[in-house]
């Protein structure tokens, strides 16, 4: 009943879709809100319960369903028997529509009376996009197709994808992503309309945006998570096209928000906000079909099916040269005749904004480049992290160096010596850290070295920037920590954010250590300054799998045990997956991180042991950044309600 | 001036859909290139062995038997898509197959094989990859087939898929004669 029900709203939401597409060409707008209400609610409603009959197919393992069928099974644990719903390609197409109707939502919330033809112009673009993804999934993935008669029970949920960070890794995600296309309808919406409306569509498309890369950001970070403890590889990033899919929209969306600031402080770089929403939304539709059109090779094992490929990629180009072509005719409109300068807030940001592009442009490059290969000598290649790190890496260096400067210089005319002021305490402070750092941490290291200075660079910078704010609006008291607090505003939270994930990519991937070797029990071996013995290795019987656990004693230099390593080795007894379980050890300076490979009683076991230093800095500065996000959002979601 | 600039997005997005698109109407086929050394000699090479620093000695493996040449690398990853298959191979007495591991950590690549298996009778490093340069590779995997009398009788480019196997078999088998 419940799939049946599903499939059938899924198909109402199509007509809701239509209806709120065709509702934006009335020409009468003073009462259109009230029409699109019933369109945008409806559709909300539709796809919601469209979601949650699926979901609900799968919490009662309806196995009549061909989706429930392929990847759930009657012992799965109730968590991921939910998740396991955007676990496949189908399911997860369902929830990214169901994204894609909350955000339309929104986009509805915005109406005024001042902004009716604006928002109805949006909300038509949006229907669009809708309808696109609808028809997709009615036509090439029906996540409600059934089979009969039903099977006794299904063939099990890939159990690698059986943990928490993965469960709502793809949610996250989705907000990213689908977050970008309203700024991509925002987009047309405002070229269309022409320069002279006095709608603040920048203000609008901000607070989506924000929305937008924070969930992108944290979704991405934790895919990176669990690909660190759940691959047992000992790397949490491996430039494969799946990433490399929400990296490239993360690059651009990045340039936008901080565009986007610029043009709400100095009006410049209108055209160049319009654009990089298009192509910020753009590249996450280009990604998807990357991904799941089965052309390029991938870890992320999605069902592939060259009719999807087909269908997407007409839909993208639908959508790109429609925007685009708009976008030649039109961007004109938006240049700002201004005086733009470049030693200034606005001027750090427009330089960093092309470094985040050629880094996005590099990355595309690199994820597509084995396809042109092929188009020019038939031959199918693999480019892999030499490429990206050889890339991507020298751009990067500059582009942090321009975002250490960034918050120092002010709006507008700077003054020089103020300015000049501020720069050198900062990079004397970088300098003298980044030395005492060496002289307790660690040798010497020329990429550790340029990766620790600009980590101290951006940090350092900040705190310069509020240690001049406090004292230029209070002379009293330079140290009361409420006058500090009241600087921490979302951008200086987020840098420091990124200062500290800067810290964490440095310390894992140029001091990492990795010892393999082959051990019986009772054996030992070091790392670092570590020694590790192999207690016993025994049998653990899970709920849907049995495995082999290897118990590892770390003891450090004075010979006392800090932790027991425990590192499984798992065979789903359903799927007959094998999997193997890493045992981390974790502190502020290093992950101790142990995985069990192959082996025997009589030969002893492979044990591959990495130690990882500063990793849980990658952690923690993604979450920092997460929170000046959510902080950023709040205060454009404040805006919005105080203007509406 | 500024204002035809405004274009390029669109011709540059138009590029990117047409290579896209290439692909999806082509019955791609990514296999079977006709290369300039099949018929000939193998390139000769002096290297190490990837797990004890032996030198390696091209001249010395090959003139015996038939011999799969699989390039591969621990950052590609078809070459671990196509691992089973070589392993496959690697079952048949007849043959011996010798890896060489292409512009790689070698300490990465034992890891590796510890994880997917060891099916290489040899392993060439090619560090810096002039045996790839020697052998014409253009990208990873590339596998050659070199029969007894050390003649490059044919060349697989890309992974050897569960597809193209049999097929690939079927030019190993053709290379004893």
């Amino acid at each position: 009943m419940a799939p049946s029900l599903g499939y059938f709203i899924l198909w109402l939401s199509l007509i809701f879709a239509i209806l709120q597409f065709i509702i934006s060409f009335k020409k009468d707008t003073s009462n259109i809100s009230k029409f699109h209400k019933i369109a945008v609610i409806g559709l909300l409603l539709s796809t919601f319960f469209s979601f949650f009959s699926l979901m609900y197919s799968h919490i009662v393992s309806d196995f009549s369903v061909l989706n429930v069928f392929q990847n759930s099974h009657t012992t799965k644990p109730l968590l991921y028997r939910i998740s396991g719903v955007w676990g496949n390609h189908e399911g997860s197409m369902l929830l990214w529509i169901l994204v894609l109707s909350v955000v339309n939502y929104w986009i509805y919330k915005l109406y005024n009376e001042t902004n009716s033809i604006f928002v109805s112009k949006t909300l038509q673009i949006q229907a669009f996009i809708i309808i696109g993804f609808l028809l997709f999934i009615l036509t090439t993935s029906n996540p409600f197709e059934r089979i009969l008669p039903p099977p006794a029970n299904g063939l099990g949920f890939n159990p690698i994808l059986q943990d928490p960070a993965l469960a709502i890794h793809p949610p996250l995600l989705y907000f990213g992503y689908v977050g970008f296309s309203a700024a991509f309808s925002l987009s047309i919406a405002t070229m269309h309309l022409g320069k002279n409306s006095e709608i603040p569509w920048y203000k609008y498309m901000k607070t989506f945006v924000v929305a937008a890369w924070t969930f992108l950001t944290a979704g991405t970070a934790l895919g990176s998570l669990w690909a660190y403890y759940e691959l047992g590889w000992g790397g949490w990033w491996f430039w494969d096209p799946v990433e490399n899919a929400a990296l490239m929209p993360w690059l651009i969306g990045t340039a936008l928000l901080h565009s986007l600031i610029t043009v709400e402080r100095k009006k410049t770089l209108q055209t160049w906000v319009l654009l990089l929403a298009i192509l910020a939304f753009l590249l996450s539709v280009i990604g998807t079909f990357l991904v799941r059109s089965g052309i390029l090779t991938s870890v992320h094992a999605f069902a592939l099916d060259p009719a999807r490929g087909v269908y997407i990629l007409s839909f993208v180009a639908l959508l790109g040269v429609y925007s685009l072509t708009l976008f030649a005719f039109k961007a004109k409109n938006f240049l700002h005749k201004g005086y733009f300068i470049f030693l200034s807030r606005e001027g750090s940001i427009f330089v960093n904004n092309l470094f985040m592009v050629i880094v996005c442009a590099s990355v595309f490059f690199g994820t597509t480049y084995p396809l042109f290969v092929e188009i020019f000598s038939q031959n199918r290649i693999s480019v892999g992290e030499p490429y990206f790190n050889s890339t991507v890496i020298p751009i990067m260096i500059p582009a942090i160096l321009v975002m250490g400067i960034g918050p120092v210089l002010s709006w507008g005319k700077q003054n020089n010596k103020n300015t000049a002021q501020q720069i050198l305490i900062s990079l004397f402070l970088t300098i003298l850290i980044t030395i005492i750092f060496f002289l307790c941490y660690r040798g010497f290291s020329f990429y550790g070295l340029i990766g620790i200075f600009l980590s101290l660079w951006i940090i350092c910078n900040v705190f310069v920037t509020i240690f001049f704010a406090i004292k230029k609006d209070s002379n009293k008291n330079i140290l009361s920590p409420i006058g500090f607090f009241k600087h921490f505003n979302s951008m200086i939270i987020s840098h420091i954010g990124v200062g500290l994930l800067i810290l964490g990519i440095t310390g894992s991937s140029v001091w990492q250590e990795e010892n393999i070797t082959r051990m019986k029990v009772n054996d030992e071996t070091t790392i670092n300054n570590y020694n590790i013995v192999f207690k016993e290795i025994k049998k653990v019987i899970g709920p849907n799998y049995y495995a082999l656990e290897g118990n590892f004693w770390v003891y450090n230099k004075k010979n006392i045990v800090i932790t027991v390593l425990k590192p499984q080795n798992r065979i789903y007894t359903i799927t007959k997956n094998t999997t193997s379980e890493v045992s981390i050890h974790t502190n502020l300076l290093r992950d101790l991180y142990i995985v069990l490979g192959d082996g025997d009683i009589n030969e002893g076991w492979v044990v591959r042991i990495y130690n990882n230093p500063l990793v849980i800095w990658i952690w923690i500065g993604v979450l920092i950044i997460f929170s000046g996000g959510l902080l950023a959002l709040k205060n454009n979601l404040k805006f919005l309600r105080q203007n509406n | 001036m500024q204002k035809k600039l405004f274009i390029f997005p669109l011709i540059i997005f138009l590029c990117i859909l047409l290579v896209f698109s290439y692909f999806l109407i082509i019955k791609r086929d990514p296999s079977e290139l006709p290369s300039a050394l099949i018929n000939k000699k193998a390139p000769m090479f002096k290297t190490t062995s990837l797990f004890d620093d032996e030198t390696i000695l091209a001249e010395e493996i090959f003139g015996h038997e038939t011999i799969i040449v699989n390039f591969f690398s621990t950052w590609c990853i078809p070459c671990r898509a196509e691992h089973s298959f070589i392993e496959k191979l690697s079952k048949d007495k007849n043959i011996k197959v010798i890896g060489v591991n292409y512009k790689d950590d070698s300490q990465k690549t034992i890891a590796w094989l510890e994880e997917l298996g060891n099916p290489y009778a040899v392993i060439a490093v090619d560090m810096n990859g002039s045996i790839g340069l020697d052998w014409g590779v253009y990208g990873l995997p590339e596998t050659f087939i070199v029969n007894k009398n050390s003649v490059i009788t044919y060349k697989q480019v890309g992974p050897i898929t569960k597809k193209i196997y049999s097929k690939f078999y079927q030019k190993v088998q053709e290379s004893y004669k």
